[in-house]
């Protein structure tokens, strides 16, 4: 009893308390850094010449058919009142396309990243519920485009739908002097998620999905309204659209592109086969009014995506510095076991 | 009321035995309101009621400048028009921050609640009639109404309140005494109906004036009549008072001050850095704002699908809206965690301090004791000890070792090991324990043959405050100071018993012979009169003084030409070689009339008012003087174990030491050598030598050690300038002396120290008169020693030795040191890198404030995903182990030269965050960005990337790996992906983004790993040479 009163105070004698914790404590010495930092290098190096190469190997063919310049085929349907304009852009592939070829359509100076612009939307009333199309929840985040001026509720509501890129393209190849039309595939362009998850179109009323956007108006720039944006495929209307999620998922950045279409199918599902194409444009869109550009992009992709030299650069790059800080330690280090040497 | 009238200033009223009066008054208090007049005595150490607590710890939380500005910025958020990042973004780190803190304040309040009812074993109700019972401290202010003592007597020891050690009485009124007394104590106490009227309650110790209404008369009242709370009852079974001031109306209480809190150095240059970054965001968001203007102004208009949205703002207006925005989106810059981060880390350091068994003292039960829990860094960090001698460098267990008598020098300074006791066995007082061996004294002691010898040894046993106590037939003494113990006990050794004492008389033995000496005054001994006198009437009826003192203070009263004087200095000087401590010994005859005189002089100066201190100083002046010397004690105070290598370690860690002693010269110039403060052949500089011009040169040359005295310290600090001549000098020197320095030097030295140079300055002491030092120096360390526990109790550390100083400095200091600055450089890097990112991207959003992060990880960021590795590595992080710590004291030297959180250090931190912010946003931009990029994937990406990063970069810094740091990396980044995973729906990277993004995330980590590893190389390196 005694000796439990004298060292009641007594600390625990435990690893933890004692700060004696079994611990692994790695030093870094130069034998392992040196050859790690070398290692690490010609990896890096080998990953970015082989990134590099694959690159090279992916076909790309860019066409800017904004009609800046006067002689440019769409130069006529850069005049506002020119309205139903179609303009063709020809071109011409001197090898085989491979395929699978991704059809994109890019947009520069358009800032889909400005922040009013990406709140500009109504989640809720996206994810097909009809209470959401009188009402708004955030009430602010649609506006000015909640209401049209006879204070009808817009759905879908926002900038981001009432903006949707709504010129269209078809691709036609140029066989002796007839056009036969290149099938484009639509169908599973759009993000999975927002295709299966996000997105969801409203239950339909008595069969109907017309019905169930009874009592709203369409956006103030759509031509048609939500239900009626792919006449052809009657599923692939409202909120499901796929050239409507694929705008809806706004660009990180204000130089953009996004998939239009993939040539899968038929005759080109091979690739696009040399000789001349000729890209008919429904124009619609306006870009000129702040300067921007519009273009097309056809391109293949590899197991690394698309194409893209800065990866494989900057690859290079870090596994370049990483041979040379290498080579710089040793050369210090044996500097200074040298130095330790003569001291010894 | 008369008495208002008839004594202003005389306000407080005290009814004994009155319930009713007093619960009417007793004061109350809800939330923070307070009233009643009359506090209960249980003091509150602890704050919250659980009413009480979420109102008052809210409110003590947000008086924290980090905190308010985060609830600022939480009100912003709820702004619509400038919320950038959801309203949650930031409440949730904010919850998180005030959740922990509140849970950490509940805990220590908790804690001091326990600890409160544990000591306060006798709980008293206010204004009960009270008692104290024998060496229990007493728990209110009391007056004293009777004791069981003869004529009410009580002797207490005031220690703890103002350092003074020796033993002072206190005496009831004779009415009470005479009427309360007798077997029927109690049912008279209970029937007691006094009334006193004194001053309210007041921080004054020493006065008190009050009186007590009794049975219709008036009785005077002043101090003498009072027990203070804090006070030790010694000598006296019991006494009975009455409770005047009780809880925090005590004069100690409102006597102590409002703690100052420390702030370390380091703290300090945080707080900068913070308020550095915090104009860096207001700058930045500034010219964001302006970017936003110029974006309005100009892009904007032509390019309708924005501008539709501003509705025709004006830019200006824009750029306000979008400044606010961009202050909500830049504060996850300001390191809100970290605050909080810091106080854990702090508290835990401190409990691994406690918890260190290498610092736990088995004898006395003490373990280490860190009661200031906001310096650990700075313990890594001293560059000044300063340090009392007695009872710090030495045990304060004093044995009498050598006397000089008459010419003669007696006992022989040889080590314990060798030493023979005396055979003692004639005296049948003897309780052994003397280590004194000199048969001559003996035999001259009991032949008789001395009669100067016996005159010394009468001396001791008659000039001191010993308190006896009989137990098993032999006398046991209470003494407030050691020196007086050892001597008393010499004294009865030898055959001069100490027997009893009564206030009137002291009886002592001389030699089996019992004789009563009639003590007619006792001048006691005040830390700055340094000796005392008692005044006593021998059998034989003559009147003698017999005084006690330090040697300087003895030699300058003794009458003029005394004999001997040549040996006397020389066996002082001997005495002073082997560091023993020396009392001279002097009597006085004192005519009958002279004394008739005296006395009358000393009873007018006890009823004047004014300083009566001085007053009394000079009186007994005038009693002591023309003494003639007896002889010359010398105390052997041993130094503690392990002291001359703790100062040889410390000294090699590049610590200056200095020694500040009351002791004289030789003695701490030999106590010096002995442990090491200097080497044999180090030269001493004192003197002269101090204010001559050449000195700095020669100390540059050879090892030095400056020695200073007091007066020559008092009268060189007259001159200014002085005091950075003499610490730049000091510098260049091995250590520093300073001899016969009053405690109130003490703390004027080390605020010298502070004043003049940029070190940290720990002091170390264990007395009360070092108080005033240990509070003055950054870092106060009081060791437990013989001398009560005031030292303890104002300073920031507690040891129970010194040689555990080597632990708490070297190791503790030093790994508090490192794990503090790596930590907040890693938590600046993380929260700066990680919010400058919005910077870059806003070139891209059109400066539109849009979060280049989603919000829910920039909620989870700093609280879930970034907090656990760098709080392990806090806690376990060892650079360098324990052993090597004390093995290579040098290492030390990283924290005296602040190499690891200096201005240079952190802005190196602030622009690897910068640069670490434009790779973390450009590499993934210039990958993705001829992709189909969309936002969430380069917010997934770039968000993947800073806390891979981060990761990496802790993994990096991280030299001691534990299962905790393990798991807490493993976790963090488990928590990552599971959330990730969660908060976005299945399939996250279609297509072949997903290659794309590890490669990314590869070649990210890889950027910083050569960097980083780069950096430890070069820091090795440096520890290496």
């Amino acid at each position: 009893m005694k000796n439990e009163g004298k060292s009641a105070q007594r600390p625990d004698n435990t690893a933890f308390t004692q700060q004696r914790l079994p611990a692994w404590q790695p030093i870094l010495s130069a034998g392992i850094v040196i050859p790690g930092f070398l290692i690490i290098g010609l990896a890096f190096i080998g990953i970015g010449i082989g990134l590099f190469l694959t690159s090279q190997t992916i076909q790309v063919q860019e066409m800017d058919y904004t009609g800046v310049e006067k002689d440019s085929p769409c130069f006529r349907c850069t005049i506002p009142s020119n309205l139903n304009c179609t303009c063709e852009v020809t071109f011409s592939l001197s090898t085989l396309f491979t395929g699978p070829v991704f059809f994109y359509y890019g947009l520069s100076n358009y800032y889909q990243n400005f922040r009013r612009y990406g709140v500009s939307k109504d989640y809720n009333q996206l994810t097909g519920d009809t209470r959401y199309f009188k009402s708004r929840s955030p009430e602010e985040d649609c506006s000015p485009y909640s209401y049209d001026s006879n204070n009808n509720p817009i759905v879908p509501c926002g900038a981001i739908a009432n903006s949707i890129f709504n010129d269209t393209f078809e691709l036609y190849q140029i066989i002796n002097g007839t056009k036969k039309q290149v099938p484009l595939d639509g169908r599973g362009i759009s993000w999975w998620t927002d295709y299966n998850i996000k997105y969801r179109n409203p239950s339909p009323v008595n069969g109907s999905l017309a019905k169930a956007f009874d009592g709203t108006v369409k956006p103030i720039n759509w031509p048609r309204p939500a239900y009626e944006l792919d006449l052809t495929d009657p599923n692939n209307n409202g909120f499901l659209n796929q050239d409507f999620l694929v705008w809806m998922r706004r660009a990180a950045l204000p130089q953009f592109r996004k998939l239009y279409r993939r040539i899968t199918d038929g005759d080109y599902a091979a690739g696009l086969p040399a000789g001349n194409y000729s890209l008919t444009v429904h124009y619609n869109y306006p870009v000129l009014s702040f300067d921007g550009r519009k273009k097309v992009v056809f391109s293949n992709v590899s197991w690394m995506g698309g194409k893209n030299n800065f990866l494989g650069l900057a690859y290079l790059v870090v596994g370049s510095l990483c041979v040379v800080m290498s080579v710089v330690m040793l050369v210090v280090y044996a500097k200074f076991k040298f130095s330790d040497d003569d001291d010894a | 009321m008369m008495f208002y009238d008839l004594f202003s200033g005389v306000k407080w009223e005290v009814r004994a035995n009155d319930h009713y009066f007093h619960q009417s008054c007793r004061r109350k208090s809800f939330l923070c309101f307070r009233w009643g007049r009359y506090a209960d005595n249980v003091v509150r150490s602890y704050k919250y009621t659980p009413l009480t607590f979420l109102p008052l710890n809210l409110y003590e939380q947000f008086q924290r400048v980090a905190n308010l500005f985060f609830l600022l910025i939480v009100i912003l958020q709820s702004v619509p028009i400038i919320a950038t990042i959801p309203w949650y973004s930031t409440m949730l780190p904010l919850l998180f921050v005030l959740l922990v803190r509140g849970c950490k304040d509940l805990a220590t309040d908790l804690v001091s609640l326990s600890f409160l009812s544990f000591s306060q074993s006798i709980l008293l109700n206010s204004f009960h009639l009270h008692r104290s019972l024998k060496t229990s401290h007493i728990s209110a202010d009391l007056l004293l109404l009777c004791s069981t003592e003869p004529h009410s007597l009580c002797y207490v020891e005031t220690a703890d309140i103002d350092g003074e050690t020796n033993l002072k009485f206190r005496q009831a009124l004779s009415v009470t005494h005479t009427e309360l007394n007798g077997d029927s104590v109690k049912q008279n106490l209970a029937a007691f109906d006094g009334i006193v009227w004194c001053e309210k309650p007041n921080g004054n110790l020493h006065s008190f004036k009050g009186e007590l209404h009794w049975k219709g008369e008036r009785h005077l009242l002043d101090t003498d009549h009072l027990l203070l709370r804090g006070t030790v009852l010694r000598n006296t079974d019991i006494a009975y008072g009455l409770a005047i001031y009780t809880g925090s109306d005590s004069k100690i209480l409102q006597n102590c001050g409002k703690l100052k809190l420390k702030n370390t150095q380091v703290e300090m240059l945080l707080n900068k850095t913070v308020l550095v970054i915090l104009l860096f965001m207001i700058t930045t968001a500034l010219l964001l704002a302006v970017g936003a203007g110029l974006f309005e102004h100009r892009v904007s208009p032509k390019y309708d699908v924005v501008s539709v949205l501003q509705r025709d703002s004006s830019p200006a207006y824009l750029g306000f809206i979008t400044f606010w925005g961009y202050i909500i989106l830049l504060s996850p810059s300001m390191p809100m965690s970290l605050y909080i981060t810091f106080e854990v880390i702090h508290m835990v350091h401190c409990l691994l301090i406690g918890w260190d068994i290498e610092m736990y003292w088995e004898d006395n039960n003490s373990p280490a004791q860190a009661r200031t829990t906001t310096l650990n860094e700075e313990l890594g960090q001293v560059g000044h000890l300063l340090s009392d001698k007695t009872g710090t460098l030495t045990q304060n267990r004093l044995l009498f070792r050598q006397c000089f008598i008459a010419g003669h020098i007696y006992g022989l300074l040889i080590s314990l090991m060798l030493f023979s006791p005396l055979d003692l066995s004639w005296n049948r007082f003897s309780c052994g324990g003397l280590k004194f061996s000199d048969q001559r004294l003996v035999d001259k002691l009991r032949e008789r043959s001395s009669p100067e010898c016996q005159e010394f040894f009468t001396a001791l046993a008659l000039c001191h405050t010993v308190m006896s106590e009989w137990r098993d037939g032999l006398p046991h003494y209470q003494a407030a100071s050691p020196d007086e113990e050892a001597l008393v006990c010499a004294a009865r050794e030898l055959g001069w018993v100490f027997l009893s004492r009564t206030r009137e008389t002291l009886t002592i033995s001389e030699m089996g012979l019992t004789r009563n000496y009639q003590l007619l005054a006792l001048l006691d001994f005040t830390s700055k009169r340094r000796r005392m006198s008692v005044l006593v009437r021998d059998p034989g009826g003559q009147l003698k003084l017999y005084c006690k003192g330090a040697d300087i203070v003895v030699l300058e009263r003794l009458q003029r030409d005394w004999p001997l004087q040549e040996s006397t200095e020389r066996a002082l000087e001997l005495f002073a070689q082997g560091c023993l401590r020396t009392l001279c010994v002097a009597v006085r005859s004192v005519p009958e009339a002279l004394w008739t005189e005296w006395s009358r002089t000393l009873s007018q100066a006890g009823t004047s008012t004014g300083n009566q201190e001085t007053v009394l100083e000079e009186i007994y002046d005038q009693m002591e003087k023309d003494l003639t010397l007896l002889g010359v004690t010398a105390i052997e105070d041993r130094l503690q174990e392990g002291v001359p290598e703790t100062i040889a370690t410390l000294r090699r860690a590049g610590l200056k030491v200095w020694v500040l002693t009351g002791d004289k010269t030789e003695t701490a110039v030999n106590v010096g050598y002995a442990c090491k403060l200097m080497d044999p052949d180090t030269i001493l500089i004192q003197g002269e030598e101090l204010r001559s011009e050449n000195t700095d040169r020669r100390a540059v040359k050879s090892k030095a050690a400056l020695v200073i005295s007091g007066p020559e310290l008092a009268e060189m600090t007259k001159a200014p300038e002085w005091g950075a001549k003499f610490v730049a000098l000091s510098d260049q020197c091995q250590s520093v002396l300073c001899c016969r320095v009053t405690p109130a030097q003490k703390a004027e030295v080390v605020e010298m120290v502070r004043k003049h140079s940029t070190s940290i300055t720990m002091a170390i002491g264990d007395g009360a008169n070092d108080v005033n030092m240990i509070k003055t120096a950054h870092i106060g360390v009081g060791l437990c020693g013989v001398e009560g526990s005031q030292a303890v109790q104002n300073a920031d550390f507690a040891l129970a030795q010194f040689r555990f100083l080597r632990r708490l400095l070297l190791v503790h200091g030093h790994w508090s040191y490192y794990r503090i600055c790596i930590l907040l450089r890693y938590f600046l890097y993380k929260t700066t890198a990680f919010a400058l990112v919005h910077i870059w991207y806003s070139f891209y959003n059109g400066f539109s404030a849009q979060p280049m992060y989603e919000s829910w990880f920039i909620s989870l960021y700093t609280t879930l995903y970034t907090s656990l590795p760098i709080q392990c590595m806090g806690f376990f992080e060892q650079d360098v182990s324990a052993k090597s710590c004390l093995c290579w004291p040098e290492i030390y030297s990283i924290g005296q030269k602040e190499q690891l959180f200096n201005p240079l250090v952190l802005a190196i931190t602030l622009l690897y965050s910068v640069y670490t912010s434009i790779i973390l946003f450009f590499i993934p931009m210039g990958i993705l960005q001829y992709s189909a990029l969309d936002y969430q994937t380069l917010a997934v990406t770039v968000q993947t990337s800073v806390l891979l990063t981060m990761t990496v970069e802790v993994i990096l810094h991280t030299k001691f790996w534990t299962k905790y740091s393990v798991a807490a990396v493993v976790f963090s980044l488990v928590a990552f992906f599971l959330s990730t995973l969660a908060l976005h729906s299945t399939r996250l990277f279609t297509f072949v983004d997903i290659t794309k993004c590890i490669l990314i995330l590869c070649i990210i980590i890889c950027v910083f790993q050569s960097n980083v590893i780069d950096l430890k190389i070069n820091m090795n390196q440096v520890n290496i040479l």
